[in-house]
């Protein structure tokens, strides 16, 4: 069997054994409540145009990466679980509930490139998120999704980081980089900063040394920031992906009352892509704001301002040759791709694009909430995106920057799996190691 | 042969022509009140300017990545669509039919280039058939559906063709030929050859999200 | 098989239907008066001349004697006693016409549409006027 034929059957408890319980009586209301009540003029544009042309095929790293296999292509996404679903108007069987799900759920990114492939710019991306909903309404999720959905539901964090955790993790940060420079705090609960520092879950639980990274920035570049002490620091949403749209407008509700009870100006974001997502196109909606209620922004258009303002100084510049992955949710979804070229090249005196790149970069295969469907399905998504790993080996770079937690995640397994030669950082590690540090001793 | 083409070319022309204005009215009109009230962001989203910048760009040949990376298939588009429209609008004996019912008639092009127009139309939709059963990602996604509503669109141009050199009984084809036409306006709105009519509010919308809220390109 | 072999008796049937009629057209055109409209006036012409037997028509149509039908000098009220007979069509009738006026081919077209719409006899579409040498 080859390789991509092996990551077709995947046992996970989160799809067989809920599908099984399933009757066809719950599966038909569920599918009709999804696509006759909660879509609709989107839903019947898109679908009632399709020419079924796959021209839209180029753009999935899926569809790629499989040798051109047509079940990968965005339209035969579609067609594997929509179309079907609204052909039979929802008598589908409980084995067509777990392969939709596993379509939607692992062998999509949501990333939308799609859409500027397709003639008509029909969005499958929206499309696999109608699926998504339905399989989550059915309560078919693939287990390790629902887990990190119950975290956000229960803890407002996605990694079950308990409230006192949070606090030490930030004032274990603080003095483990005070060793280097002395006056660096990490301003709990200041009222009236100008922003509040959001993260993600991940951060405190296995990537601390980027707060504290971030801190050192901050105390650099002299702002008056804070970050929240309670519930509500955590800018990530998995709910968002996994369909469990009320979870999701709970915890982003709580994301921008904390920057409300804060009395900041604005918020900034570390290096994550879908949490940037989730609070200026998916969450702020769900919650009937037309934009983000309180501005946003993510690190890269804040590394960019710092550095504008000559608040960031560049000490030293890094020579090994180096290359950039655009992530979807900042770049096809906020256009961040100059700033960050900007801040890149302002501290990487060897940089190399990587083609195609900017709004036209292939997915990492991570995002969309495909990491956090876990072990089972991590070889679906390497497997799905040779062409990532194609595309990094063809610039010869040695280290790789991505500035999103979901897709370094997704990168890091690519780079083991097909050997790649190459480091993989945030930007936030390389403006570390070359800005200057006028506090440092 | 007098009624029957009377009538065919008479009120069921009509019937035609309001099936396909009505149809795609309707549409429009259904379509746009129930993004009113359950798709909402639609209507805050919408943005003129990156709205007529999407369909324009996509009107372009080769002014998208993906366009570039099948060329064949944008030359054949392109020339398909182009000469689907421009050949029945501006050939010389329907202008002068309508001129003949209302006083009406405009600019026409030379029958030889018409000709050239309806080869084009129908070769196209030759390739088209031939590559939705041998591309692996068009086969994969083409049903019975597709090849129908192809030869919907082949038809009035295959008939227009035998009829305009009078192969077969000339009587009859130009009958088929009317038939046909009628055939494919009225199935415009109800398949997925309301594209004529979605394409601008697709892209339009999409457009509008991508060039104003995520302030990039969708091409 | 079978499948195959229907299809094909189809095919022949069909080519059968259409053909037929078409080997009752030849003889019936061998006239030596005219046989075509004068189509001089126009420059490029985009189909062939309309087939007219002038005789043959107005024996069939039995107007032998009533030129000013056609002939007229007022199209909307022929009148019986003014007859435009021996004058070319052309003379009132420009290729490019005034407001006033009927241009060449509007004229032809309806002159001879209008009255086989009418009488309900006679060719009506493009090509049974038109045809094919
Ligand atoms: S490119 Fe668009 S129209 Fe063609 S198959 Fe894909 S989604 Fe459908
Ligand atoms: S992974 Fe991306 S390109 Fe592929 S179908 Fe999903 S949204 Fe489209």
């Amino acid at each position: 069997m080859s390789e991509a034929a092996l990551a077709q059957k995947i046992d996970d408890p989160g799809l067989d054994e809920t599908a099984a319980k399933l009757t066809p009586e719950r599966i038909r209301t569920t599918i009709n409540r999804v696509l006759q009540q909660e879509n609709s003029a989107r839903l019947k544009a898109f679908v009632g145009t399709c020419v079924s042309c796959g021209l839209c095929s180029d753009a999935c790293h899926f569809f790629l990466s499989h040798d051109r296999d047509p079940k990968y292509s965005p339209a035969g996404k579609v067609k594997q679980t929509l179309w079907e679903m609204i052909r039979t108007k929802g008598n589908v069987s409980q084995e067509f509930i777990v392969r939709a799900a596993t379509i939607a759920y692992t062998e999509c990114n949501v990333c939308k490139r799609c859409v500027q492939y397709c003639p008509f710019g029909i969005d499958t991306a929206y499309l696999m998120t109608v699926v998504r909903r339905i399989c989550h309404l059915l309560g078919v999720t693939p287990l390790y999704l629902q887990d990190t959905s119950h975290s956000h539901a229960s803890t407002f964090n996605q990694m079950w980081v308990k409230d006192d955790e949070w606090i030490d993790t930030l004032q274990w940060q603080e003095d483990e980089y005070r060793d280097e420079i002395p006056n660096l705090r990490i301003p709990l609960e200041k009222e009236g900063a100008d922003f509040f520092y959001s993260v993600i879950g991940p951060e405190p639980k296995f990537r601390t040394q980027l707060i504290g990274q971030a801190a050192v920035l901050m105390n650099e570049c002299g702002v008056d920031w804070t970050m929240p002490a309670t519930p509500g620091w955590d800018n990530s949403d998995m709910s968002m992906y996994s369909g469990d749209l009320e979870i999701m407008g709970r915890i982003k509700r709580a994301h921008f009352e904390t920057a409300r009870r804060l009395r900041v100006k604005r918020v900034v974001m570390g290096e994550c892509g879908h949490a940037y997502r989730s609070v200026y196109d998916v969450g702020n909606r769900w919650l009937g704001w037309r934009e983000m209620p309180i501005p946003v922004i993510h690190a890269l258009q804040f590394y960019w301002e710092m550095l504008k303002e000559g608040r960031l100084k560049v000490a030293t510049q890094m020579e090994e040759p180096c290359t950039f992955h655009d992530p979807c949710n900042v770049v096809r979804g906020m256009g961040l791709h100059e700033m960050a070229r900007d801040v890149v090249r302002a501290f990487c005196s060897n940089f190399i694009e990587m083609e195609p790149n900017r709004e036209q970069n292939y997915c990492c295969s991570a995002g969309g909430g495909v990491i956090n469907c876990g072990p089972p399905h991590t070889k679906t998504r390497v497997l799905g995106n040779r062409v990532k790993a194609e595309q990094i080996t063809a610039t010869g770079a040695k280290v790789l920057i991505a500035p999103c937690h979901n897709c370094h995640g997704g990168l890091e397994d690519i780079i083991n799996h097909y050997k790649l030669d190459v480091k993989l950082v945030f930007l936030i590690d390389i403006i570390y190691a070359h800005m200057h540090k006028s506090n440092a001793i | 042969m007098h009624s029957i083409y009377t009538f065919v070319t008479g009120p069921l022309v009509w019937v035609a022509f309001l099936v396909f204005i009505g149809g795609l009215a309707g549409k429009f009109v259904y379509l746009t009140s129930l993004a009113k009230n359950k798709d909402p962001y639609v209507f805050s989203y919408l943005h003129l300017k990156y709205a007529l910048r999407s369909i324009i760009v996509w009107l372009i040949p080769f002014s998208t990545r993906n366009m570039r990376l099948n060329p064949v298939m944008t030359v054949v588009t392109f020339a398909f669509h182009i000469c689907l429209i421009i050949a029945p609008i501006f050939l010389l004996a329907h202008v002068i039919m309508f001129e003949e019912a209302w006083g009406v008639s405009w600019w026409t092009l030379p029958d030889a280039v018409a000709d050239v127009m309806t080869w084009v139309v129908l070769a196209s939709i030759v390739f088209f058939v031939v590559r939705r059963r041998v591309v692996p990602e068009a086969r994969y996604v083409t049903g019975p559906k597709e090849f129908v509503i192809l030869g919907l669109v082949a038809l009035p141009f295959l008939t227009g063709f035998l009829a305009y050199y009078q192969i077969f009984d000339y009587q009859t084809m130009i009958i088929l030929h009317v038939l046909a036409g009628e055939a494919m306006l009225v199935a415009i709105p109800f398949t997925w050859l309301s594209h004529v009519m979605l394409y601008p509010m697709i892209r339009g919308y999409m457009g509008s999200e991508f060039g104003a809220e995520r302030h990039v390109k969708d091409w | 098989m079978t499948g195959k072999l229907a299809l094909w008796a189809g095919l022949g049937l069909l080519t059968a239907l259409f053909v037929w009629p078409t080997l009752f057209v030849g003889p019936a055109l061998s006239q030596d008066d005219m046989t075509h409209i004068i189509t001089d006036a126009f420059g490029v012409k985009q189909r062939p001349a309309s087939v007219f037997v002038h005789d043959e028509h107005n024996i069939k149509a039995e107007i032998e004697d009533d030129c000013w039908l056609c002939h007229h000098f007022d199209g909307k009220n022929p009148d019986p006693m003014d007859s435009s007979a021996g004058m070319p069509c052309v003379d009132c009738h420009p290729v490019k016409a005034d407001p006033d006026q009927t241009p060449l081919m509007q004229a032809f077209h309806k002159q001879c549409k209008d009255c086989h719409l009418e009488k309900k006899a006679g060719p009506i579409a493009c090509g049974e006027c038109h045809v094919r040498p």
